[in-house]
Parts: C-alpha cells; structure tokens; sequence
C-alpha cells in the first residue's frame, strides 16, 4: 500500500551521497538545487502517503508495516528492513521535511558565500534521511540507528566550521551528551527483547498491556532507560547542557536541528511507545516533572543572555520541556501538536536570527543591534509573528498548542495543580525574555553605527514568509492534529476540557510577561538598572546558566580528568610502558652480546663455515 | 676408471677451492674458488652416476651448473658495483654489515 514510501528515505539519501561524491563538480546552483530539490521530492512524497492515509478509516491507519526485506531470520530473533507507516510517523515526516525543506531553502541564501557549500548541503541531507529514518523505523533497532545518525549529522554540522575551536569543542560537546543517551536507548532494547523476544514495535505495543501490570519492574526499566535517551537528545536537565553551545553551528543547523527537528526527537519516542509509557505513571511522573521543570529552568536562563542565538535555544529547552509535560499528563496529541507549531515558530525564530546575523555580517550580541525594524521589514514582521507564537498571545499557532498543554497539565488525570502553576509561571517567563530579545534586535536606535544592514534576498525571506503564515495560522490545525494521530493513542482519553479561569490566568501571564518587557526594555532605562540591581545575585546565577557546566566540570569532567592523568602516570608509564620497556630492552642487551659474531668479515665467515663442516665430517666419519 | 681415483680427484679439488676461498683476498678469486668446489661436486655426481649406472647424478649436475652460472651473474654484478663506489676490492675492508 505505502511501498512508495521508500522514496522518503531514499531522495536525501540519494542527496547525501550525490554531493558528498560529485559535489565539488557541481556548480554552486546544482549543489542548491539537488540539496534542496531531494528534500523537496521528500516531501511531496510525505504528501502523497498524507493523501493515501487519509483515504483509510482510522482503525486501518495504524500499524501499515512496509518490508523491504528480511534482513536477520534466525530462529531466536528477526529483524526486517522495514518502515512503519502510521499517523504518528507521517505527521512527524511533514514537519521533518516540510520545515527541513524551507530550511534548506534558506540555507542556499544564507551559505551562499560559504567556500564548503556542497559539504553543507550534504551533512544537511544526510540530518534529514536519518530524522526520516528515525520516525520511520518499525522496530527499535532501526529507531537507534536513526537516533545514533542524527547525532552524527547534529556532530558534523554543529562542528562544520571546523577552523573555529570553540564549534569543534561544542560538537564534542554534543556528541557525548547524545552518546550518554545512546547508551541509554540501546540498553532499553535489550530490556525490550529480554521481555518481548522482539524490537518490533507492533508485536512490542501488543503485548506489552498483557506482559506488564502498571509500575511493573519491566515497564519502570524500560522507559526509564528510554528516558535516558530522550532527554539526551531533547536537551532536557540534566543532559541540556550541549544545547546553548551547539550554537556555535551555521544558523539554518540550529534553526532544522536544534529546534525543530532533531531535539524534539524525545518527544516522539515517549509519543511512540506510549502504550509502555502508560503502563509506568512513575515515569509519566518524571517525563511531565522534568519537562515542566526545564521550561522554567531553561526559560529563566534566557532571561539574561545576550547572544541572540543562545536566547532562542533557551526557548527551546524550554519550549520541549513544555511537549514533555504534555506527553508526561498522557494528552500526546498536544505534545505532538505543540511540537508542530513549535517547528514553525522556532525555526522562523532561528531564521529571523540567522537574517539578523546575516545582514550585520556576524553580529551575535544583541546588545550591538537595534533599530533594524526599518532596515529589514520583512524580517521584522516575521519575528514579530514568531515573537508573539511563541509568547501564545492569542491567536497564534504558539496560543493554541501551550494553551492546551497548560490546561491539560490540570486537567488530565496525571495533571495536578504544581505542573499548572509551573507551567503558567513558564509562559510569563517566555512572554518577558522573547520580548526582550526582540526589543533589544528590532526597537530603538541602532548600537553599532558603522553597520549599514539590509534586507536579505528573497530565497531568504521567502521561508520566513511561509513559515511566519505558518506560526500565525497552524493553530487550527489543533482539532484535525487530534483527531488525526488519535488511532495511535488508544486508550488515551480524549482533550474536552473548557476552563476559562485557568485559560484567562495563563492568557494573562504571558501578557503580563510582555508587559515586562515592554516597560523595562522599551520606555525606561532608569527602570531597568533599578532591576538589575535589585537583582544582581539572581542575575549573576543566571547568567552563568546556574553553573551548571561549572558543576558538571568540577565533579565529573575534573574527577575523570585526574583519574585519567594518574592512570596515565602509574598504570600507563609506570605499568605498561615499563613492562615493554623492559622487554625491549633486554632483548637489545642479549642482542648485543650476540651481535659481536656478526663481524662483517667475509673471510671469518668462511673460516666458520669450514669449521663446522669438518667438525660434521668428524662426527660422521668417527662416531 | 676407477670410482675412487674420481673421487680422489674431486676432494682434491674441493679442498683446494676451500683454502683458496679462506686464504685469498680478492672476491674475483674467491668466487673461482667457490666454482672449484661446486665443480668438484659435480664431478662427484657424475663419478657416482657412472658407477651406479643411474642418470640421476649428471642431471643433476647439469642443473647445479645452470644454477651456478645464474649466481655468477649476480654474484659478479654485486662485485662490480662495490668496486664502482669504493675502488677498492679487498675483501678484509669490506665489513659495513657488521652487527
């Protein structure tokens, strides 16, 4: 039915290897146009299965395997080259390639002046191959091997800049943090098939209501262990470190990877195994406690930063931490569905940036910018519309999708009245530093006078203006979200909760939060230094990130280092070497004792020779 | 004739090959010393082969002739260059692959 679906692999695949091979031979407009045009094919291709799909009833939606070919059949363990083609992986394939291929778009504008453009477009093909096997894949085998990939494609690209330290050291950064989560996914597969005798996930989801009663060992293991690799990936505390310093890679990167895409991969594996999910509410618990957590945590950071880039990937810990309390309360299609807005908003947040960026030549420090609402109105429009989604001012995509969240986060029977008030205190957190960082690019006067900024070209702008549509207009697609991935939640109960208290409070935190920012940021400075100064302490912990990294560094990077250098200096010189050492070298003094026989001297080897061979002739002849 | 006169002559000229490669310093002669020994051998081969009525052993010697003549050709290239880069031929002074 879906065999065609093969295709959304195979074009970025197609696109990686044409320009990892023949990329440097093409023109600049061929790179474009095969990087972009692979994506592109992607998605119609998505298009087409949406169609398809649509055309079934709901109950025949879910569970579409489609099997290449068998690739391990042993009587113990069988493995298929095969995808799984159900609602939840078709709409996270749209946002994949759909926001993917308006970033590659962009990416032609934007690197336009790079000298490795091809390599660019080829890591960007290779990210959306193994994003699309990731939310493909029908068994968890082939989940890890896209998760591992797309940490790959995150290291290379986070790092693509490779004559700058501070990006190589922020893509080691990185990749370790995302290996810890590895380690995490692949010991759950092993848990799985100890229990299952499987990684397929249809046989795994149907089986697992009758191997587990809730908050069985197995099922707490299980998920537990996936959580590990969730919150690697989606930069949730304690693993969120990676993702302020993967910033340090080429903006559209941080626009497809580092919010919309790739981050928001944990997300869909708690929404992917949400039958195990549902069967350890201890681990509901802890998803919806730590999403709820890193939204403050991660949106209270943001508060104080002035890289503009940095603020925007704040918002983003922040903004998953928000898709993790919804799949965390049991309401996954409000997850899924903040995570679709959040892919508009965000990547047409990163891209306004990355205009910003591009138009200063560079310029990261928002405290250099200002007044460019003339210079770029485009951009300006378009950030605002991103500014105010992610706000959730009303009526934006932003309003729809964390209005639900916030609501469910009462309302659901793993809500309580904590996540709310966390959750609300969340939105005014956003509301405060998404305005501020836009007062501080777009309003007032301009701080560096000698920059002259201008529009970017329309390949650029373009993206912005789709994907700005996008951020103001995707709330209604809200209800057919729901109605659309509900065959893959059964069970789970449906969203009819109206409360117009909680919905007004929560309205008017985030304006409130606004309202902050326009009173410290747009009319008095005096204002502002009264705050600052009130709080210096706070700010002061903020600004370090809570020292975070500084802890991390002191009780783990440190121990491990002086473990290493003492393993070094007694078990590597003293230990090994000194064996080796040793060995060679009484070999060498044997050696030379018997090297003197080698004298070089042609005539005494003969003497030899003779020598021995009367002695032989000797003892043949007399014994 | 007589299998041990053959035999006679060919120790004779064996260790008359040996001592002339022990004692002489010139690789020139050295190497006719060697071809006196091996041409004693096989002049011990086709004693033999007479003897025992057996065609083996001229075979034999027709094969260690071949081989010889094959290490003269190398054996006498080798020579040559060492005179070419050192100009000298003497044995006794040719000792740079000591250990």
């Amino acid at each position: 039915m879906f065999a065609y679906s093969w295709l959304i692999l195979l074009l970025p695949m197609a696109g990686f290897i044409g320009l990892s091979w023949w990329g440097n031979r093409l023109p600049r407009s061929g790179v474009g146009l095969v990087g972009c045009g692979s994506i592109g094919g992607a998605f119609l291709v998505t298009l087409v299965v949406l169609a398809d799909m649509l055309l079934l009833s709901p109950d025949q939606r879910v569970g579409n395997v489609v099997t290449l070919y068998p690739w391990i059949a042993s009587p113990h363990f069988q493995l298929d080259l095969a995808v799984l083609i159900d609602p939840l992986s078709v709409f996270m394939l749209l946002v994949v390639t759909g926001v993917g291929f308006l970033i590659h778009v962009y990416s032609i504008g934007y690197m336009r002046d790079d000298p490795e453009y091809s390599r660019f477009f080829a890591y960007m093909n290779l990210f959306i191959f193994s994003m699309s096997l990731l939310v493909m894949a029908a068994d968890f085998f082939f989940l890890i091997v896209g998760w591992a990939l797309v940490g790959l494609a995150s290291y290379l690209l986070i790092g693509f800049w490779t004559e700058k330290t501070s990006a190589v050291l922020a893509a080691r950064k990185a990749f370790v943090m995302n290996v810890i989560g590895d380690v995490g996914m692949v010991i759950a597969a092993f848990v799985v098939f100890q229990y299952f005798g499987t990684l397929n996930y249809v046989d795994v989801f149907a089986k697992a209501s009758t191997t587990f009663s809730p908050n069985d060992d197995g099922a707490l293991l299980i998920t537990l262990l996936l959580l590990v690799g969730a919150f690697a990936k989606s930069a949730q505390v304690p693993l969120h470190t990676w993702l302020p310093d993967a910033m340090e890679g080429p903006t559209p990167v941080s626009a497809l990877i580092h919010a919309a895409t790739m981050v928001t991969a944990g997300v869909y594996l708690v929404a992917r195994c949400n039958s195990l999910f549902m069967l350890a509410p201890y681990t509901m618990y802890l998803v919806a406690g730590v999403g709820v957590f890193t939204a403050i945590f991660a949106g209270s950071m943001a508060l104080v930063q002035f890289d503009i880039k940095r603020v925007i990937a704040f918002s983003t810990m922040s903004q998953i931490g928000y898709m993790f309390l919804a799949v965390g309360v049991g309401v996954f299609s409000a997850g899924l569905f903040h995570l679709m807005t959040h892919a508009f908003f965000k990547a047409l947040l990163f891209l306004g940036a990355g205009s910003v960026i591009h138009a200063l030549g560079g310029e990261q420090d928002i405290r250099k910018m200002g007044g460019l609402r003339h210079a770029m109105p485009i951009t300006f429009w378009t950030f605002l519309v991103a500014a105010l989604a992610l706000s959730g001012f009303p009526l934006t995509a932003g309003f729809f999708s964390k209005e639900l969240i916030i609501m469910e986060s009462y309302h659901a029977e793993l809500g309580n009245f904590l996540f709310w008030g966390m959750a609300v205190l969340g939105a005014g957190l956003t509301g405060f530093y998404t305005f501020r960082l836009f007062f501080y690019v777009f309003m007032g006067s301009s701080r560096s006078p000698g920059a002259h900024p201008h529009e970017s070209p329309m390949v650029m702008t373009g993206p912005l203006l789709i994907l700005g549509s996008l951020s103001l207009l995707g709330g209604v697609l809200g209800p057919w979200t729901h109605e659309f991935l509900s065959p893959v939640f059964s069970g789970v109960i449906p969203l009819h909760h109206e409360d117009a208290l909680l919905e007004s409070i929560t309205v008017g935190v985030a304006l409130g939060g606004i309202a902050t920012a326009v009173a410290l940021f747009m009319t008095g400075k005096d204002r502002l230094d009264f705050a600052k100064q009130m709080l210096a302490p706070v700010y002061d912990v903020l600004f370090h990130k809570y020292y975070v990294d500084e802890i991390y560094d002191f009780f783990i990077v440190k121990p491990v280092k002086a473990v290493g250098a003492f393993m070094e200096e007694r078990a590597e010189k003293d230990g090994i070497d000194f064996v080796v050492d040793q060995v060679g070298a009484q070999v060498r003094e044997v050696s030379r004792g018997i090297s003197i026989w080698q004298s070089g001297s042609v005539r005494l080897y003969a003497m030899n020779m003779v020598a021995g061979l009367v002695t032989i002739l000797l003892f043949v002849i007399f014994l | 004739m007589d299998t041990n006169f053959v035999l006679f002559v060919s120790a004779a000229i064996f260790c008359i090959g040996a001592v002339g490669f022990l004692i002489r310093k010139n690789p020139l002669v050295m190497f006719m010393s060697v071809e006196l020994m091996l041409n004693s051998v096989n002049l011990l081969l086709v004693g033999y082969s007479k003897a025992l009525a057996s065609l083996d052993g001229q075979i034999f010697a027709l094969i260690i002739m071949t081989v010889a003549a094959a290490e003269v050709v190398v054996g006498l290239a080798i020579i040559l260059t060492i005179f070419r880069t050192r100009h000298d031929l003497n044995v006794d002074h040719i000792n740079v692959l000591k250990g």
